[in-house]
């Protein structure tokens, strides 16, 4: 979950109420962000799930709190003058990132904190909603650095085009050469890491002025329009797969500049066909139902407790009653509600109900336990498993749970299988992990013994004797199934101790299959894992159903075990 | 009066002396008595103070094999030396073939030679030439001086003696020599008289059956003493916890659900409202398998849930501004949690259309690709259940909750507004540890946004919620490592060892 970093002096002072650490932090996860530890500087750092993205940096979350506390209420919507800048979008264009958008801030006051603050709002944007850049990425520039054209319709313009990877070069931020597109790809750190979002397409999409190239998004501005505490206006652009997606990071960050102060300027964005202004600050309506709103808290509300908690989430609303309602009911009637521009979260009535739960404080609620009378039971093959884990048990087993996932070394090498190859109980083709994250766990096993074996060999230190049981699940690809795979559980248990042998297993295997009615013949036959002449196939009503046998040396000895091993494995369906 | 023993522990006791220490051979040949039954009477003696037993280890040393033929035949690093020295002049190069021919040495030999020439710097060896120093008078080995006082049974010192151990040449017997002498007790005992009992050890069936069970005296055990441990069957810790959790949920009157552990994505995350993009739908999250695309799946739900995705629900309702395809939804993966059979059971695919109102669980493993550590598991058992019922509201879900965690000692509830892309309101549930008292997170809850229920064809509302079942098993029984518990690295002593919970 992102974490956002903000020092709580700043955050009092931007929010203009002097509460103590204690009470902040009580606020603060009761609007979802949870106070997850200080850092070195004394900036709290909070944990919050990703969904109010105009929540990732100190402007938002000061302005959340006024809200929260009363001292502000309804849509705000900063004030825009009209654009004198363009940005004019020329073929070729990047296929990769197509949109554009921008803005113009200027005379802000930056110092060290708010830049900083900038940067990590820039950074976690990218992070989640800019799909670590894939989807949008954006670029902030000093204004002065920028040598516009002026074009026939008296704007100053820039250019966003797609430019060979081999030219031009250019100076990039933190460096003092120049170096091509290309180049940057292959050399600088940030390069290599956006590499291949931009490396298929055939022209890498860049922003020109009259001096050349200043920008090549999503990877790293140029040096000469970096922005330092000294800069007054800023110029604000950003790219991307999706226009919805950076018209709405751009509105967080204009936000972000308005609290600080920023008169906000339009930029015109023109292309040969059309041309719009951005940014787009047209807000969102929506309707809830009174009745919902009542029903999802599970308590009564006036009007009034829902159009404040409604202004207090930093949206507008108007009541609407059905015009034939007489009475003060309030069954029938909706709330139309606007959503500010810098919202990216709700989809659904049901997000602003959210708002006004968590404005109205959920805390306030008293738990029910809810009056609604069902009967409970376990499944079949649950009850099927436990009951044959506990008889299992009485004969003596150590139950054991282990991991499902395993490696072909141990599932099939180590029990002296070959995979898949020749038709033995266990030697089945394999259900592979296409990236495993670990070469331990790269398949999910196809029968349980190795587990049990691996557990011998992780506890040879141990007593024993070490009679190890586990009921478990196993897997193999079964192309006729609806997801490919047959998926089983099985009964597996090892007898290990100086004189483990055959007939104990069989013995004990015996007495379970009683204990369920079932008749068990076990049939001689050769398996790799078992010693010739000592191993059997299992057979239940007719049909092989697995394996008992005393364990070959060799699998002894490439597990480290020191001591006899029998054991047996069947299909947990043979007992139904 | 005198007492009265049983006969072996009685000769033990007539054989001891109260000056001298006798050992246990001694002991042994003096009464003609086995030595583990010398052993045995004198353990009894001494835990009845009549005697006391000493206990002396000393360190033997022994030449191995290969240290007796170095002993008869000398060290192959001195005879490689004296190969040398019969070519010609010192500090003059040499063939190292030459060398073996001239030295006699077999195959091993010959790598043992070569490591401890150089190293004992009796010259050097360098591109199969070999060159034997004059400042060493191999005569004076101290290695070899060794070899032969230990075959004399001399002492040697102690470096040199780990030396020999770790070439292999001698190993170190440890011998343990028990002696017994008579306590004050025990001399007074014999002063006064020792009487054999006719006492028995075991009750026989012919003792019962003749009856003569009666007249018998049986020889009292030390009913103090430690046993043997024993080792029984037992069901797993988290197994045990599981059926627990089971047991509660079905008291609360929620059914069992069960289903596939690979499942299609689409059942996994497209019908839990998840953007295809979603940062959690990478393969560095999930297990992706190489097996073809599922099949079978229902088409008009594809198209539900696609439309959900990409318009909303809703006359008000938007959709994501994400990419989404068939090819993604029909990926297998193991599932990343179980709400992808609360999905199945919603949309009528398991077990038929449902009717409000419903309560389901289920206790199954799930899987993260993720680093392994002390509380993480790439596979882990996840508590899943929900209410399904007209009308819910968020105080229903708190009480629910707050009811199942009270079974488990876990009190006080927190419940922290949350996001998840599949419940709206959520819930993080907090809750206090039950023996530290701290603030800890103990799930994530909410109700199923209409995105989820419209396209499966639920018109109620539904409220879930999940949680691991490793974390209560670690809040409530205090394990710090879930790798001791879950898994081949498992430790038996530790399972053993657990108290039972009830």
């Amino acid at each position: 979950m992102p974490v956002v970093s903000l020092h709580p002096d700043i955050l009092r002072n931007m929010v203009g109420i002097d509460v103590s650490d204690e009470t902040l932090k009580q606020d603060l996860f009761n609007l979802g962000l949870e106070f997850d530890g200080e850092d070195e500087d004394g900036n709290f750092q909070l944990e919050f799930a990703p969904d109010r993205l105009d929540r990732l940096s100190v402007e938002g979350v000061a302005r959340s709190l006024r809200y929260h506390y009363g001292k502000e209420r309804g849509v705000f919507i900063p004030p825009l003058n009209p654009p004198t800048w363009s940005i004019c979008i020329q073929h070729p264009i990047s296929h990769n990132r197509p949109y554009v958008t921008g803005a113009i801030a200027r005379g802000i006051k930056l110092d060290d904190s708010i830049l900083k603050s900038l940067i990590q709002l820039q950074e976690k944007l990218h992070d989640t909603i800019g799909r670590n850049r894939a989807k949008g990425s954006i670029g902030i520039h000093d204004l002065s650095m920028i040598k516009s054209t002026e074009t026939p319709d008296g704007m100053s313009s820039i250019y966003y085009k797609g430019t060979p990877p081999s030219e031009p070069s250019f100076v990039p931020l933190g460096l003092q050469e120049e170096l091509t597109p290309m180049q940057v790809l292959e050399s600088h750190p940030t390069g290599k890491k956006y590499k291949q979002l931009v490396e298929e397409d055939r022209q890498y999409p860049a922003f020109f002025d009259e001096l050349g190239l200043f920008s090549f998004p999503p990877v790293i501005n140029g040096a000469r329009t970096e922005v330092t505490v000294d800069t007054r206006d800023l110029f604000i652009e950003m790219t991307g797969s999706d226009q919805w997606t950076i018209d709405k990071m751009l509105n967080i960050i204009c936000y972000a500049l308005d609290s600080h102060g920023a008169t906000l300027e339009s930029i015109n964005i023109s292309s040969p066909d059309a041309s719009i202004q951005k940014p787009d600050f047209s807000s969102d309506t929506k309707h809830i139902d009174h009745s919902r709103v009542e029903q999802i808290l599970g308590i009564s509300l006036t009007s009034n407790d829902i159009l404040d908690s409604i202004e207090r989430s930093g949206l507008d609303a108007t009541l609407l009653t059905p015009p034939y309602q007489q009475d003060d009911s309030l069954e029938k009637s909706q709330y139309k509600v606007t959503i500010p521009p810098y919202r990216v979260d709700v989809l659904h009535p049901i997000d602003i109900i959210d708002d006004i739960g968590r404005a109205y404080g959920f805390y306030k609620l008293q738990p029910r336990y809810p009056d609604v009378a069902t009967i409970g039971g376990r499944t079949p093959n649950s009850n099927l498993e436990r009951a044959i884990r506990q008889a299992l048990i009485g004969t003596g087993f150590e139950d054991l749970l282990n991991f499902n996932l395993i490696n072909e070394d141990e599932n099939f090498s180590k029990m002296r299988l070959k995979d898949g190859k020749e038709e033995a109980y266990g030697n089945y083709e394999p259900v592979t992990i296409l990236e495993p994250y670990s070469a331990e766990y790269t398949i999910i096993r196809t029968w349980v013994l190795p587990s049990l074996l691996m557990v011998l060999e992780n506890n040879t230190h141990r007593a024993y004797p070490q009679n190890l049981m586990e009921i478990g699940f196993i897997a193999h690809t079964d192309h006729t199934q609806d997801n490919r795979i047959k998926e089983k559980n099985a009964i597996a248990a090892t007898i290990a101790h100086s004189q483990a042998s055959y007939e104990e297993a069989k013995s004990k295997l015996q007495v379970i299959c009683q204990r369920f009615n079932k008749k068990i013949e076990t049939l001689p036959i050769s398996h790799p894992t078992f010693i010739e002449g000592r191993a059997a196939s299992i057979i239940i009503d007719g049909k092989s159903k697995g394996i008992l046998g005393e364990i070959h040396p060799e699998v002894l000895i490439l597990h480290g075990i020191e001591v006899p091993v029998s054991a047996f494995e069947l299909s947990l369906d043979s007992f139904i | 009066m005198s007492i009265k023993l049983p006969k072996n522990q009685k000769k033990v006791l007539e054989a001891a002396s109260s000056t001298k220490q006798k050992t246990f051979d001694q002991i042994s040949s003096a009464t003609k008595l086995k030595p583990e039954y010398v052993s045995g009477a004198s353990y009894s003696l001494e835990e009845r103070g009549l005697i006391s037993i000493t206990t002396d280890s000393h360190d033997e040393l022994l030449l191995t094999d290969e240290g007796h033929h170095y002993s008869k035949n000398s060290l192959p690093e001195m005879r490689l030396y004296e190969a040398v020295q019969r070519l010609g002049d010192l500090e003059t190069e040499f063939d190292l073939s030459q060398a073996f021919d001239q030295s006699n040495l077999d195959k091993n030999e010959i790598n043992v030679a070569l490591s401890n020439f150089v190293r004992k710097n009796y010259g050097t060896i360098d591109q199969g030439k070999i060159v034997a120093s004059r400042d060493i008078d191999i005569q004076l080995d101290p290695e070899q001086a060794a070899l032969d006082s230990i075959s004399q049974n001399l002492k040697v010192e102690d470096s040199i003696t780990k030396r020999l151990e770790s070439r292999g040449l001698v190993k170190v017997n440890q011998s343990t020599v028990r002696s017994i002498i008579l306590t004050k007790e025990g001399m007074a005992v014999l002063q006064k008289g020792v009487k054999v009992s006719q006492s028995v050890t075991n009750l026989t069936p012919q003792m019962l059956s003749k009856g003569n069970w009666e007249h018998i005296e049986y020889t009292a055990y030390n009913v103090e003493a430690e046993t043997a441990p024993y080792i029984g069957g037992r069901v797993h810790i988290l197994r045990d916890t599981a059926e627990k959790v089971k047991d509660t949920l079905v008291s609360m009157g929620f059914q069992e659900m069960e289903g596939p552990h690979a499942d299609s994505e689409f059942w996994i995350n497209d019908c839990l409202f998840m953007p295809q993009d979603h940062p959690a739908r990478t393969h560095w999250d999930q297990f992706a398998l190489s097996v073809p695309p599922a099949q079978n799946l229902p088409s008009d739900l594809i198209k539900k849930v696609q439309k959900a995705h990409i318009d909303g629900v809703g006359p008000d309702g938007d959709g994501y501004h994400s990419p989404w395809s068939e090819n993604v939804a029909l990926g297998v993966d193991l599932r990343g949690h179980t709400t992808s059979l609360s999905m199945r059971y919603l949309s009528g695919q398991s077990i038929g259309t449902i009717e409000p109102p419903q309560r389901f669980f289920s206790v199954e493993k799930v899987y993260r690709n993720d680093t392994l550590d002390p509380t993480h598991l790439l596979e882990f058992f996840q508590i899943e259940g929900w209410v399904m019922a007209e009308n819910l509201s968020v105080r229903d879900l708190m009480g629910t909750f707050t009811e199942f965690y009270r079974r488990f000692g876990i009190t006080n509830l927190k419940f922290k507004p949350h996001y998840n892309p599949y419940t709206e309101p959520s819930f993080e549930i907090f809750g206090e540890h039950p023996r530290t008292g701290a603030l800890i997170e103990i799930g994530n809850s909410g109700l199923f946004r209409e995105e989820v229920l419209h396209p499966l064809g639920v018109s109620c509302d539904v409220m879930a919620w999940g949680l691991a079942l490793e974390r209560l098993l670690m809040l409530m029984y205090g394990f710090e490592d879930i790798r001791d518990v879950h898994g081949t690295l498992c430790d038996l002593q530790l399972l053993r060892s657990t108290e039972v919970p009830y």
